[in-house]
Protein backbone atom coordinates (compact mmCIF):
# COMPACT_ATOMS: atom_id res chain seq x y z
CA UNK A 1 0.00 0.00 0.00
CA UNK A 2 1.01 3.37 -0.50
CA UNK A 3 1.13 6.03 2.53
CA UNK A 4 2.38 9.22 3.35
CA UNK A 5 4.60 9.63 6.08
CA UNK A 6 5.94 13.29 7.79
CA UNK A 7 9.27 13.43 9.18
CA UNK A 8 11.43 15.67 10.93
CA UNK A 9 14.71 16.60 8.44
CA UNK A 10 16.45 14.50 10.32
CA UNK A 11 14.77 11.08 9.11
CA UNK A 12 13.41 10.46 12.49
CA UNK A 13 9.77 9.85 13.49
CA UNK A 14 8.36 12.74 14.68
CA UNK A 15 6.70 11.17 17.92
CA UNK A 16 8.52 8.45 18.20
CA UNK A 17 11.59 9.49 17.61
CA UNK A 18 13.19 6.34 15.66
CA UNK A 19 15.21 7.24 12.87
CA UNK A 20 13.91 5.58 9.54
CA UNK A 21 16.24 3.74 7.06
CA UNK A 22 17.60 5.41 3.51
CA UNK A 23 14.50 4.50 0.68
CA UNK A 24 14.46 1.51 -0.24
CA UNK A 25 15.46 -0.47 2.96
CA UNK A 26 11.90 -1.50 5.03
CA UNK A 27 11.60 -0.54 8.28
CA UNK A 28 10.10 -3.68 10.90
CA UNK A 29 7.99 -3.43 14.00
CA UNK A 30 7.29 -6.01 16.54
CA UNK A 31 3.51 -5.05 16.46
CA UNK A 32 0.72 -2.95 14.99
CA UNK A 33 -0.97 -0.88 17.66
CA UNK A 34 -2.47 2.64 16.48
CA UNK A 35 -0.32 5.20 18.95
CA UNK A 36 1.84 2.41 20.31
CA UNK A 37 3.88 0.14 17.91
CA UNK A 38 4.04 -0.28 14.48
CA UNK A 39 5.04 2.06 11.31
CA UNK A 40 2.58 4.56 11.48
CA UNK A 41 2.34 6.63 8.28
CA UNK A 42 -1.48 8.59 6.52
CA UNK A 43 -3.57 8.39 3.45
CA UNK A 44 -3.57 11.66 1.81
CA UNK A 45 -6.88 12.36 3.41
CA UNK A 46 -5.30 12.19 7.06
CA UNK A 47 -2.38 15.00 5.69
CA UNK A 48 -4.21 17.90 7.07
CA UNK A 49 -3.98 17.11 10.53
CA UNK A 50 -0.20 16.09 10.22
CA UNK A 51 1.56 18.74 8.04
CA UNK A 52 3.21 20.59 10.58
CA UNK A 53 5.24 17.18 11.25
CA UNK A 54 8.30 17.84 8.94
CA UNK A 55 9.06 16.71 5.38
CA UNK A 56 6.70 14.80 3.17
CA UNK A 57 7.42 11.06 2.13
CA UNK A 58 5.85 9.03 0.39
CA UNK A 59 5.85 5.05 1.76
CA UNK A 60 4.99 1.92 1.14
CA UNK A 61 3.64 -0.29 3.83
CA UNK A 62 3.18 -4.16 3.96
CA UNK A 63 2.01 -6.55 6.18
CA UNK A 64 -0.64 -6.57 8.79
CA UNK A 65 -2.09 -3.21 8.23
CA UNK A 66 -4.75 -1.13 10.49
CA UNK A 67 -6.67 1.61 9.34
CA UNK A 68 -7.40 3.90 11.63
CA UNK A 69 -9.63 7.39 10.94
CA UNK A 70 -6.66 9.53 11.44
CA UNK A 71 -3.59 7.51 10.19
CA UNK A 72 -2.58 3.55 9.31
CA UNK A 73 -0.58 1.85 11.25
CA UNK A 74 1.64 -1.44 9.77
CA UNK A 75 3.82 -3.70 10.09
CA UNK A 76 6.78 -2.63 7.86
CA UNK A 77 7.20 -0.12 5.86
CA UNK A 78 9.73 1.81 3.67
CA UNK A 79 10.22 4.98 2.35
CA UNK A 80 9.84 5.89 -1.55
CA UNK A 81 10.78 9.46 -1.84
CA UNK A 82 10.66 12.47 -1.04
CA UNK A 83 7.33 14.67 -2.14
CA UNK A 84 9.59 17.84 -3.04
CA UNK A 85 6.37 19.33 -4.65
CA UNK A 86 5.46 19.40 -1.09
CA UNK A 87 7.63 22.90 -1.05
CA UNK A 88 7.27 26.48 0.37
CA UNK A 89 5.44 27.66 -2.78
CA UNK A 90 3.06 24.93 -2.29
CA UNK A 91 2.53 25.29 1.17
CA UNK A 92 1.63 29.47 0.48
CA UNK A 93 -0.90 28.00 -2.18
CA UNK A 94 -2.18 25.97 0.59
CA UNK A 95 -2.70 28.46 2.83
CA UNK A 96 -4.56 30.49 0.09
CA UNK A 97 -7.16 27.98 -0.53
CA UNK A 98 -7.68 27.92 3.27
CA UNK A 99 -7.84 31.82 3.23
CA UNK A 100 -10.57 32.13 0.91
CA UNK A 101 -12.24 29.27 2.28
CA UNK A 102 -12.28 30.96 5.61
CA UNK A 103 -13.67 34.24 4.08
CA UNK A 104 -16.13 32.54 2.20
CA UNK A 105 -17.35 31.41 5.59
CA UNK A 106 -16.89 34.59 6.98
CA UNK A 107 -19.30 36.62 4.54
CA UNK A 108 -22.08 33.93 5.66
CA UNK A 109 -20.99 34.67 9.32
CA UNK A 110 -19.21 37.80 10.48
CA UNK A 111 -18.08 36.75 13.56
CA UNK A 112 -15.67 34.55 11.92
CA UNK A 113 -13.80 37.45 10.08
CA UNK A 114 -10.96 37.27 12.59
CA UNK A 115 -10.68 33.85 11.85
CA UNK A 116 -9.99 34.61 8.40
CA UNK A 117 -7.74 37.30 8.89
CA UNK A 118 -5.56 34.67 11.09
CA UNK A 119 -5.46 32.09 8.22
CA UNK A 120 -3.89 34.65 6.48
CA UNK A 121 -1.45 36.16 8.73
CA UNK A 122 -0.07 33.14 10.37
CA UNK A 123 3.44 31.55 8.96
CA UNK A 124 2.50 28.55 9.35
CA UNK A 125 0.30 26.48 7.29
CA UNK A 126 -0.74 23.57 9.04
CA UNK A 127 -1.34 26.27 11.53
CA UNK A 128 -3.76 28.15 8.73
CA UNK A 129 -5.27 24.56 8.04
CA UNK A 130 -6.32 24.28 11.93
CA UNK A 131 -8.08 27.68 11.93
CA UNK A 132 -9.90 27.34 8.62
CA UNK A 133 -11.30 23.39 9.85
CA UNK A 134 -12.14 25.74 13.37
CA UNK A 135 -14.06 28.33 11.93
CA UNK A 136 -16.11 25.66 9.57
CA UNK A 137 -16.59 23.95 13.03
CA UNK A 138 -17.94 27.21 14.85
CA UNK A 139 -20.15 27.50 11.31
CA UNK A 140 -21.59 24.23 10.98
CA UNK A 141 -20.56 21.93 13.59
CA UNK A 142 -18.46 19.10 13.57
CA UNK A 143 -19.86 18.07 10.18
CA UNK A 144 -18.01 20.93 9.27
CA UNK A 145 -14.57 20.82 10.52
CA UNK A 146 -14.59 17.51 9.13
CA UNK A 147 -15.93 18.85 5.61
CA UNK A 148 -12.65 21.06 5.77
CA UNK A 149 -10.17 18.89 6.58
CA UNK A 150 -11.84 16.63 3.62
CA UNK A 151 -11.44 19.85 0.96
CA UNK A 152 -7.63 20.70 2.56
CA UNK A 153 -7.18 17.00 1.89
CA UNK A 154 -8.63 16.90 -1.57
CA UNK A 155 -6.36 19.88 -2.28
CA UNK A 156 -3.30 18.73 -1.33
CA UNK A 157 -3.97 15.39 -2.86
CA UNK A 158 -4.90 17.00 -6.76
CA UNK A 159 -2.04 19.63 -6.33
CA UNK A 160 0.67 17.81 -5.26
CA UNK A 161 -0.20 14.47 -7.60
CA UNK A 162 -0.61 11.71 -4.22
CA UNK A 163 -1.71 9.02 -4.54
CA UNK A 164 -5.48 8.85 -3.42
CA UNK B 1 -12.95 12.27 11.77
CA UNK B 2 -13.22 15.50 14.73
CA UNK B 3 -11.87 14.75 18.10
CA UNK B 4 -14.07 15.59 20.83
CA UNK B 5 -12.24 17.86 22.77
CA UNK B 6 -8.61 19.72 21.06
CA UNK B 7 -5.77 19.63 23.64
CA UNK B 8 -4.25 23.33 24.52
CA UNK B 9 -1.15 24.48 23.93
CA UNK B 10 -0.87 25.12 28.20
CA UNK B 11 -2.03 21.25 28.09
CA UNK B 12 0.78 20.33 26.08
CA UNK B 13 3.32 21.67 28.49
CA UNK B 14 1.97 20.11 31.36
CA UNK B 15 1.50 16.71 29.92
CA UNK B 16 4.51 16.13 27.72
CA UNK B 17 6.59 14.37 30.47
CA UNK B 18 3.86 11.93 30.77
CA UNK B 19 3.52 11.34 27.19
CA UNK B 20 7.08 11.06 27.16
CA UNK B 21 7.21 8.66 29.45
CA UNK B 22 4.19 6.55 27.84
CA UNK B 23 1.83 7.58 30.68
CA UNK B 24 -0.91 9.23 28.72
CA UNK B 25 -4.30 7.12 27.78
CA UNK B 26 -4.39 5.89 24.34
CA UNK B 27 -7.26 8.93 23.95
CA UNK B 28 -5.10 11.87 25.39
CA UNK B 29 -2.21 10.27 23.40
CA UNK B 30 -4.45 10.80 20.49
CA UNK B 31 -5.36 14.48 21.33
CA UNK B 32 -1.49 14.72 21.95
CA UNK B 33 -0.30 14.20 18.70
CA UNK B 34 -3.21 15.62 17.01
CA UNK B 35 -1.99 19.13 18.36
CA UNK B 36 1.49 18.73 18.21
CA UNK B 37 0.56 17.52 14.26
CA UNK B 38 -0.16 21.01 13.40
CA UNK B 39 1.08 23.54 16.08
CA UNK B 40 5.12 24.23 15.19
CA UNK B 41 5.75 25.98 18.77
CA UNK B 42 4.69 22.61 20.54
CA UNK B 43 6.52 20.29 18.12
CA UNK B 44 9.91 22.66 18.56
CA UNK B 45 9.19 21.90 22.60
CA UNK B 46 8.52 18.15 22.33
CA UNK B 47 11.85 18.29 20.35
CA UNK B 48 13.69 20.24 23.03
CA UNK B 49 12.19 18.09 25.32
CA UNK B 50 13.16 14.83 24.00
CA UNK B 51 16.86 15.92 23.24
CA UNK B 52 17.58 17.38 26.59
CA UNK B 53 16.29 14.05 28.09
CA UNK B 54 18.60 12.34 25.59
CA UNK B 55 21.74 14.78 26.96
CA UNK B 56 20.85 14.65 30.27
CA UNK B 57 19.68 11.54 30.74
CA UNK B 58 23.71 10.07 30.37
CA UNK B 59 23.95 12.02 33.86
CA UNK B 60 24.09 9.44 36.63
CA UNK B 61 24.25 11.01 40.02
CA UNK B 62 27.32 10.09 41.24
CA UNK B 63 28.40 12.50 38.25
CA UNK B 64 27.17 15.21 39.85
CA UNK B 65 29.61 17.46 42.75
CA UNK B 66 28.16 16.94 46.85
CA UNK B 67 27.37 20.59 46.82
CA UNK B 68 25.35 20.60 43.65
CA UNK B 69 23.26 17.83 44.62
CA UNK B 70 22.65 19.08 47.96
CA UNK B 71 21.44 22.42 46.26
CA UNK B 72 19.13 20.45 44.00
CA UNK B 73 17.50 18.72 47.03
CA UNK B 74 17.12 22.01 48.91
CA UNK B 75 15.73 23.36 45.50
CA UNK B 76 12.71 20.46 45.46
CA UNK B 77 12.56 20.47 49.33
CA UNK B 78 11.36 23.71 49.61
CA UNK B 79 9.11 23.49 46.41
CA UNK B 80 6.98 20.66 47.19
CA UNK B 81 6.97 22.47 50.94
CA UNK B 82 5.52 25.42 48.85
CA UNK B 83 3.38 23.40 46.74
CA UNK B 84 1.39 21.65 49.63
Amino acid sequence: MIAYKLLRSDGTGPFSGREWPPPGIWLEADAVDACRSGVHACRPRHLPLWLGLGELWEVELDGEILEDERKVVAARGRLVRRVDAWNAEAARSFQDACAAEARRRAERTPDLAQYAADVTATPVASVSAYIAARAAELQDGSAGYDAERARQGDWLTSKLGLAG
Amino acid sequence: MKLERDMTCTEIVELITEYLEGGLSTADRERFEEHIGFCDWCLAYLDQMRHTISVVGEIREEDLPDELQQSLLSAFRDWKAGSA
